[in-house]
């Protein structure tokens, strides 16, 4: 039973990117469309589960001293894994991923989760723990992407959704920068006035 | 004394195992890396000058500049030439493979690789994009903002001016080396 609260946390009450806002730079920088979305949302929860179950696996064997170089150590070792797995064999997704892969290193969401979970609770919960924050963080991505791609570009998932007879003008702030931070500003509102409301 | 040795041995083991992961998952990953870059250069090269075949040519001025001179498969006439050119764009370096006719003009160009910000910058892979450079000669390369002809894309100008300004380059410098190995053989 314990396994399912832990897995589910991540997705709402939890979400790292609308509740514990952590990992707020990769996600600025993905969400432009949905389909960088749900692939920078994949390779942080596959690194975020093998981290998670590895720093859960040593922590009786770190030195509370040097924690912290040893998770960056793991992470980034992960990271670096699954660039190259990715480069030589998925070298579509690669190719439009290639710049945002490195990020996860900084992602603060897993070194928030090794330190915060991980570390402290046993191998099962802390997959459940990579699993819920990872899909959590994927449809944080997804929902802020949605929005700035359809505004933005008019598509959705590279598919347009407005017919070209409609004249329609993209709003290109939506994809910018300003238009990241706009996007999630008012989607934490959002998320805080219905938590407010419960 | 003895704490700190242990920590550091600690450390020093699990940096060790980590990178002889990293080791095994490069050597197997690094030939089939290598391997799809080489596909992807040939098969651009291929689109960009049909029917023809590649001859890696080293620069007689400048060693460390490449091109390929491309014959025709039956005739062995001299088709044109491939290069890449590359400069930094507006947040990565963008490779582009140009292909020239022998007076150097521009017979196609190819966006092959490229991290501009998506939806803006990154749309310089698209064809119409492309399609701008068709024919044109050095002389020609230059974009609206500066009075030439070669609209910039919206949002996008650095990466318009990068890409432009590279292909500018390479040309110039392949013609020099033509000109050079002429120049040397009369």
């Amino acid at each position: 039973m314990k396994y399912i609260g832990e897995l589910t946390k991540g997705i709402i009450k939890d979400n790292p990117i609308f509740v514990l806002v952590l990992g707020i730079c990769p996600t600025l920088a993905v969400s432009t469309s949905v389909d960088n979305a749900i692939g920078m949302g994949f390779a942080a929860t596959f690194v975020l589960v093998c981290s998670n179950i590895i720093i859960s696996l040593i922590k009786g064997f770190t030195p509370p001293k040097v924690r912290i170089p040893v998770y960056i150590v793991v992470i980034a070792s992960f990271v670096s894994i699954v660039d190259m797995a990715m480069a030589a064999y998925i070298p579509d997704l690669h190719k439009n991923l290639g710049l945002f892969i490195p990020l996860i290193v900084v992602n603060c969401i897993i070194l928030g989760r090794a330190e915060a979970f991980a570390s402290k609770n046993n191998l099962l919960n802390s997959l459940a723990d990579g699993i819920g924050m990872g899909l959590g963080f994927t449809l944080a991505l997804v929902i802020i992407a949605t929005i700035r791609e359809t505004m933005g570009a008019g598509t959705w998932f590279g598919i347009p959704i407005i017919p070209a007879s409609y004249k329609f003008q993209p709003v290109l702030v939506a994809i910018l920068a300003p238009g990241a931070f706009i996007t999630l500003g008012f989607l934490m509102a959002l998320v805080n006035l219905i938590k407010e409301r419960k | 004394m003895m704490y700190y040795l242990k920590l550091g041995a600690i450390l020093f083991l699990i940096c060790a195992i980590a990178a002889g992961v990293l080791a095994y998952v490069n050597g197997i990953t690094a030939p089939r890396i290598k391997l799809l870059q080489e596909q992807k250069e040939t098969s651009s090269r291929a689109e960009l000058i049909p029917d023809a075949e590649f001859e890696l040519t080293r620069g007689t001025v400048d060693s460390s500049f490449v091109y390929y001179r491309a014959l025709d498969n039956q005739t062995k006439a001299l088709k044109g030439y491939t290069l890449i050119a590359e400069q930094s764009g507006y947040s990565s370096v963008i490779k582009t493979m140009v292909g020239v006719d022998p007076l150097f003009n521009i017979i196609a160009i190819r966006v092959i690789d490229q991290k501009e910000t998506p939806g803006l910058g990154a749309n310089c892979t698209a064809a119409s994009f492309a399609q701008m450079f068709q024919g044109r000669s050095l002389n020609s390369l230059v974009l609206d903002k500066d009075g030439g002809e070669i609209s910039s894309m919206a949002g996008a100008t650095i990466t318009t001016r990068a890409i432009n300004s590279s292909i500018r380059i390479a040309l110039s410098k392949l013609k020099a080396e033509i000109q050079a190995e002429e120049g040397g053989g009369q």
